[in-house]
């Protein structure tokens, strides 16, 4: 008898914890699945643009990297000057992991005649932040396929996570809610340039001697998605330029990213720009925002440049 | 391995299904193998050092238990809080006393500085050792039974849930539990759920996020505005609580799910009216471990003192509070900081109850709850800093600087806030009962059971699952 009503408790424990982790599923579902509707319902802002170059660009030109690529490449300038439609793909705070995830993306249902990479200084550095900001291309997970082996790269138990419906848009509420919100009106304002983002305001700080060692350890796994980007295009006929913005710092040593980037290029004869420590852009304050990115006036003025290269090249 | 981690509940779910299958007489042998497991999984080279310090102290306490002679028992007493405190010296504060001590000779051209050794600190080390002394005293003091099974006595310590960060167990209070057959029980299952959901979010939700802030706002201190870096600091009091008694919830609710109950190490801190009620709520199980086997023997010596004895032993015992969180004079002098705050609650107490009495109690008592947290949020500053040179610069520049407050991110915000704002609701509503209705405890099962299916989803929409680590894993 008594171990009857305890094989009867037992079953009342598992009704129990089913029960609960019935009511949890549910609710996952249906939260995640508002997110999910609200978050491809934006038709501005930084999660609007990369849906926008994951599912619907057509540009001739693309343009990845990250915030300096967002913020120091005009697009209207390489249309008016190269006759070439433009689009910037590029996103504050990423690596090549998010760029090699979006070209696989736009590859697969179109191939642009151009594409330029911006890389920076210490890219390659080994830095888990770089798997951690993978975060922002979870919305894409269920959708496309292709993107998924570089999402995964973020941790063995990725793909388990996803089985959570609102985890592909955690911490991503409230700039969800904004996205959607009257606010928003507002924001379609906001300069958003075929995905460049200018930046406004003049830095007000010095010129930053960068003398400590550039010597770190580089994440080899970048590396390999460095070249693997550079094989893609170089496979699909598109015409890549790699490049390195300014910034408002003087580097006293080689960067060994840099030089890494540079032998690889040379390896499959991409034309390299590097303008870090550029001596124009070394004297000119008024054409940052921070010592980092460049103001708009200054990222015009380093389209330009871009362009007047890019049309050596040919 | 950290609780936070999805590959922690991987370990507890394949863990708690062996524990369970096991015949309930043999199941103290399954949970020894898990927490074998946990620990060599977190770190594989200290797994010898603390088996070995385990039958040490297993010996010893049988030795102790067994001598017949006052002297015998001291002589093994002396001798086991030796090694023991010999252990936690050389693993954790050999090199900040050769610096230190280099240092002086230096003075005299003499180099001592290469003595210093590339050690890596054991897991737990400081909470086990504390464990261990307890265990032993316990026995001098005739409070506790040398234990006679190895295998109670090897749970005891290395119980994988309090292994990392505490909290620091009575054997009065744990190795009883050993004794009995636990059984597979709802209500086990049920609480223990409830308090690793909690800790999650304080962990996730509130710790992590407010994590990122500190991280933007001290990286860039020199750029930061004083209302910048004032908020950065009261934040940060509520980071290290979130993230301490977060870890502590987590350790409690896996315990519970195993049929165990470990002792609070929280009681809301954040509502005390003064420092010495501060520290009898806040890491309960060290200023307790702290109070009964320093504090109480060394006031008890020296009460010829007077009240300069309470003081001495105050002074001494929030020196090794302090100290035992690290190596660093910081710590040492936000131990003192805090002998200081409770030498002057002492001294005015009487004063500061007629001043009670003249002021309304619910002004009273709020002003006292406020003055006690900006206490510990200044406090806080030196704790989080290496040196005195860093938290005299935080210090200044909370008085000099000047530019527009720094926010980050409006969600980071929105996020902390909301994760704060339960947190301390949730405190308040535990103490004094403000509301009828609770969702959390609510007696329907329905309500509650939705209760924290909704907790669970906003810690997955907030909560931050990249980068975190426990502040007092590095104790």
């Amino acid at each position: 008898m008594n171990s009857l009503n305890k094989k009867e408790s037992k079953t009342h424990i598992f009704i129990k914890l089913f029960s609960f982790l019935a009511i949890l599923f549910l609710l996952d579902l249906a939260i995640g699945n508002v997110l999910r509707y609200y978050y491809f319902r934006q038709t501005s802002g930084l999660y609007y643009r990369t849906t926008y170059a994951l599912d619907s660009t057509n540009a001739d030109m693309l343009i990845f990297g990250a915030s300096t690529a967002n913020h120091h490449y005009v697009p209207v300038r390489f249309e008016d000057r190269l006759q070439l439609s433009c689009y910037n793909t590029g996103r504050d705070g990423n690596s090549i992991f998010y760029s090699f995830a979006v070209l696989q993306s736009i590859l697969k249902r179109h191939k642009p005649r151009m594409v330029i990479l911006d890389i920076y200084d210490r890219e390659f550095k080994k830095d888990e932040k770089n798997y951690d900001r993978l975060s922002s291309l979870l919305p894409y997970y269920d959708k496309h396929p292709e993107i998924r082996p570089i999402v995964q790269l973020k941790g063995p138990y990725e793909k388990l996570k996803m089985f959570s419906k609102i985890y592909p848009f955690n911490s991503m509420l409230f700039t969800i809610w904004a996205g959607n919100s009257e606010f928003n009106k507002g924001r379609e304002n906001i300069p958003d340039e075929s995905g460049y983002v200018p930046l406004t305001s003049n830095w007000k700080g010095t010129l930053i001697i960068d003398s400590s060692s550039a010597k770190y350890e580089t994440d080899t796994t970048m590396i390999s998605v460095f070249r693997s980007f550079i094989k893609e295009c170089v496979s699909k006929n598109i015409a890549l330029y790699i490049f390195v913005s300014p910034k408002f710092v003087r580097f006293e040593k080689r960067d060994i990213t840099l030089d890494v980037v540079e032998k690889i290029a040379d390896e499959f004869k991409i034309p390299f720009y590097n303008f870090a420590n550029d001596p124009f852009f070394l004297g000119q304050k008024d054409l940052y925002y921070d010592n980092s990115h460049l103001n708009a006036k200054g990222a015009e003025i380093f389209t330009d440049m871009v362009i007047d290269k890019i049309e050596k090249e040919k | 391995m950290l609780f936070s981690t999805l590959v922690f509940f991987i370990f507890l779910a394949v863990s708690l299904i062996i524990y369970y299958l096991t015949p309930p007489r043999y199941r103290s042998y399954s949970l020894l193998a898990v927490s074998i497991f946990f620990y060599i999984y977190s770190g594989p080279a200290f797994i010898f050092f603390i088996a070995g310090m385990t039958l040490l102290n297993y010996f010893i306490g049988i030795a102790l238990g067994s001598s017949t002679t006052d002297k015998m028992h001291k002589i093994i007493l002396i001798s086991g809080i030796c090694i023991n405190i010999g252990a936690l010296v050389f693993f954790k504060y050999w090199n900040f006393l050769i610096v230190n001590i280099a240092e002086l000779f230096s003075l005299f051209h003499v180099d001592l500085s290469y003595w210093q050794l590339n050690l890596l600190i054991p897991l737990g080390l400081s909470y086990y050792v504390f464990q261990f002394i307890g265990y032993l005293i316990d026995i001098y003091w005739k409070h506790q039974k040398a234990e006679k099974k190895f295998l109670h006595f090897s749970l005891f310590i290395m119980f994988f849930p309090k292994i990392p960060v505490g909290p620091i167990e009575r054997a009065r209070n744990f190795l009883p539990q050993l004794k009995h057959n636990i059984f597979f029980e709802y209500e086990n299952l049920s609480e223990g759920g409830k308090r690793i959901v909690w800790g999650l979010f304080k962990k996730l939700v509130v710790a992590d996020r407010i994590a990122i802030y500190q991280s933007a706002v001290m990286s860039t201190i020199d750029q930061q505005s004083a209302t910048t870096i004032i908020f950065a600091s009261v934040l940060y009091t509520f980071q290290v609580y979130a993230d301490f008694s977060g870890y502590t919830d987590i350790a409690l609710g896996t315990a519970r799910l195993f049929g165990y109950n470990l002792m609070e190490n929280f009681q809301r801190p954040f509502l005390s009216k003064n420092i010495g009620e501060f520290w009898r709520r806040w890491h309960i199980s060290l200023s307790s471990w702290v109070n009964d086997y320093v504090f109480t023997p060394l006031a008890f010596k020296k009460r010829k003192w007077g009240i300069w004895g309470v003081y001495v032993s105050l002074v001494i015992s929030f020196a090794i509070i302090g100290i035992w969180h690290g190596p660093t004079w910081n710590y040492l002098l936000f131990g003192l900081l805090q002998a200081l705050a409770l030498i002057y609650e002492y001294t005015t107490r009487r004063f500061r109850k007629r001043m009670s009495k003249r002021i309304p109690p619910a002004l009273y008592n709020n002003m006292s709850i406020l003055l006690m947290f900006l206490y510990i949020s200044f406090c806080l500053i030196i704790f989080r800093t290496e040196t005195f040179g860093q938290a005299f610069g935080i210090i200044k520049a909370m008085f000099t600087h000047s530019g527009t407050f720094f926010y980050n991110k409006p969600s980071t915000l929105f996020f902390i806030l909301i994760g704060c704002s339960v947190m301390l609701l949730y405190d308040i509503q535990a103490e004094f009962k403000l509301l009828r209705f609770s969702a959390f405890s609510n007696k329907r099962w329905i309500v509650q059971q939705v209760s924290y299916a909704l907790l669970i989803i906003y810690i997955l929409l907030a909560g931050v699952f990249d980068g975190g680590q426990f502040i007092y894993l590095a104790f």
